[in-house]
């Protein structure tokens, strides 16, 4: 990466808030002099209270670099001092401070090419969902293998648009249950081991880029066994939210 | 209880304070095991600061803490770092 204005603080005007699931929320913002980003980044939000006490954490950017507004699905943490009010209290209009975008190590371009191998331990698929758009905007045919891990259905946001990404050329989502499938669910309902993965492709002789997103037990269960699998490990691309998040 | 860390991922906007180049593609090569890795490879561990680890050895690369206006950072144990 070439070298760049340190990061600074700005101030993000909410323009829109959607809801992803019962417990997940889009927020599209407004943010002056956005550069734009690279599929992948995140962002560091930052939150004041009035006696000066503040709050600060990190959120993976969900929105194609090609979308004219900057989105963010957030997803909230019980007993979390940030989300809370992300997932509950935001309204259009709202501000707040925000510095990014943040991070080339876990970012994709179609010029990067593929083949992509995209691994996502629930909210892990917000990151992945800016690549996946970014593909779609370009009409980009690098094959794209994609595995998203919930516990159970209620856990799933951006079903209904991965299902319509689906039949693009070379694009295949498959999805595991680990603790409960919905209704007539005839498909994987564990948790991702070496067979998963074999079946999914694509195999380490194809070279892909992996990126894993996810709980950091999940990162490091798959990335293990990718390594494990014979994937080189300068081609293991992870993220981990830690145990929360906040 | 190995939830407990993050990656160099998450400390990158602090690092991005102080470099001009980004922080997560950013390779160390580590005085105590001799590996190289990019910071965003890094564990990451949150206390009133955060440390940032070898993911090959454990050894100690960076401590970053924020105290009132100030952003502290001690880069420690590495052979070189680079920006690539």
């Amino acid at each position: 990466m070439s070298a760049r204005p340190a990061l600074r603080w700005r101030t993000a005007t909410v323009r829109g808030v959607t809801a992803e699931s019962a417990r997940t929320r889009t927020l599209m913002l407004d943010v002056p002099d956005w550069h734009g980003h690279r599929a992948g980044q995140h962002v560091d939000i930052r939150l004041t209270a009035e006696g000066g006490y503040q709050a600060q954490r990190s959120y993976s950017i969900a929105s194609a670099p090609e979308h004219d507004a900057l989105e963010l699905t957030v997803e909230l943490v019980d007993d979390g001092e940030v989300s809370p009010y992300l997932v509950d209290e935001l309204r259009s209009g709202d501000q707040f401070e925000l510095r990014g975008p943040i991070g080339g190590h876990f970012s994709w371009s179609v010029e990067d090419r593929g083949p992509l191998l995209l691994l996502a331990g629930g909210s892990g698929i917000v990151p992945l969902m800016s690549m996946l758009r970014h593909r779609a905007a370009r009409a980009a045919d690098v094959p794209a293998r994609v595995l998203v891990s919930v516990r159970g259905p209620e856990e799933r946001i951006y079903g209904a648009e991965l299902d319509a990404l689906e039949p693009r050329a070379g694009l295949r989502v498959e999805w595991t249950y680990t603790r409960s499938t919905p209704p007539g669910w005839g498909g994987w309902a564990r948790r991702v081991d070496a067979e998963m993965l074999a079946q999914l492709g694509p195999g380490p002789d194809a070279n892909p880029l992996a990126f894993v997103c996810g709980p950091t037990s999940f990162v490091e269960h798959v990335a293990n066994l990718l390594v494990d699998g014979g994937h080189d490990p300068e081609a293991i691309h992870a993220e981990r939210f830690g145990p929360t998040g906040g | 209880m190995e939830d407990l860390h993050t990656d160099g991922n998450h400390v990158a906007g602090m690092l991005g304070e102080f470099l001009a180049a980004d922080a997560t593609t950013t390779r160390r090569r580590c005085q105590s095991c001799g590996a190289e890795h990019p910071l965003a490879a890094h564990r990451a561990y949150r206390g009133a600061g955060v440390v940032l680890r070898c993911p090959g050895c454990g050894d100690v690369a960076i401590r970053i803490a924020e105290c009132g206006d100030e952003l502290v950072l001690e880069w420690r144990g590495a052979y070189r770092t680079r920006r690539v």
